[in-house]
């Protein structure tokens, strides 16, 4: 006599368990992730002011000096030269006067202490745009 | 004659393609999102044509509109973010710290605290901005 064995089913491994952590997983990162597109702007870099003006002055074009354009940034958020009101353009023309005279332009910024983060970020923008190689800006005391 | 109907079994639905999809969703959110912490006020941070990259890492210092300020996510005065920055910069000498201030926050907030950590010895201070056009 033959005795003939049934044949055995693999037993199937439920993947309800794995979806149920994946779900967990994406929900965790969907709500503790911030997806801001952020970038940054150095305010303090590990190179001191002299080393990097002495870099900047050995890579730039020969120059006949450094011309330093004094720009106060008003509580408004205004650009101000010279008591004349500043644009964007305006600045650019200022550092392309300077750079066709063969001058180094060094920007400074003044902030006015009552203006906004906003406004000292679309100065340095303008400048950036404008050609300035360097540009500083002049601290404030901490409010008493 | 009675015939007898055959018993209909539902056919068993795969779930393989919802794993596939929930996968999919789960490298993304993990690759597209950013893990900060995020300061107990609301912070915008300014508009910027021409920032740079941001690499991860590093101390966040909050400022909020009214001048609050927050240190990774966690709310604390000035001199409590000075001591534990300066904690945190004994552990790692290359602290990068980053500052987030709100777009309408005054400077008299901000490039003072800037200064002061940039005087703990900090050797890269950076401001947060947005991208955005001109």
């Amino acid at each position: 006599m033959q005795i003939t064995r049934k044949s055995r089913q693999a037993a199937t491994v439920s993947l309800v368990a794995m979806v149920d952590v994946l779900m967990i997983m994406l929900v965790f990162f969907m709500v503790t992730s911030t997806y801001l597109d952020l970038d940054m702007i150095p305010l303090a870099e590990a190179a001191d002011d002299t080393a990097a003006g002495a870099a900047g002055a050995a890579s730039a074009p020969a120059t006949r000096g450094a011309a330093v354009i004094m720009v106060r940034i008003g509580a408004d958020g205004a650009m101000v030269h010279r008591g004349q009101p500043l644009s964007s353009d305006g600045l650019a023309d200022l550092v392309a006067r300077q750079v066709a005279d063969g001058l180094s332009p060094d920007l400074v910024l003044l902030p006015s202490a009552w203006a906004d983060v906003q406004a000292l970020v679309s100065a340095l923008d303008a400048a950036a745009a404008a050609g300035a190689l360097r540009t500083r800006v002049i601290r404030l005391e901490p409010q008493p | 004659m009675r015939l007898a109907r055959r018993d209909r079994r539902a056919a068993p639905e795969t779930i393989v393609a919802l794993i596939d999809v929930v996968f999919f969703l789960l490298v993304f959110f993990l690759l597209v999102g950013r893990m900060d912490a995020t300061a107990p006020f609301e912070v915008t941070p300014p508009v910027a044509v021409r920032g740079a990259d941001m690499p991860g890492g590093g101390a966040t210092v909050s400022v909020g509109a009214g001048g609050a300020l927050a240190l990774d996510g966690t709310a604390a005065v000035r001199a409590d973010v000075l001591t534990r920055l300066a904690g945190r910069l004994a552990e790692d000498p290359a602290l990068r710290v980053r500052i987030n201030a709100h777009a309408g926050a005054a400077l008299n907030g901000v490039l003072p605290l800037a200064q002061a950590i940039e005087d703990l010895g900090v050797p890269d201070v950076v401001l947060v901005v947005t991208p955005g056009g001109p």
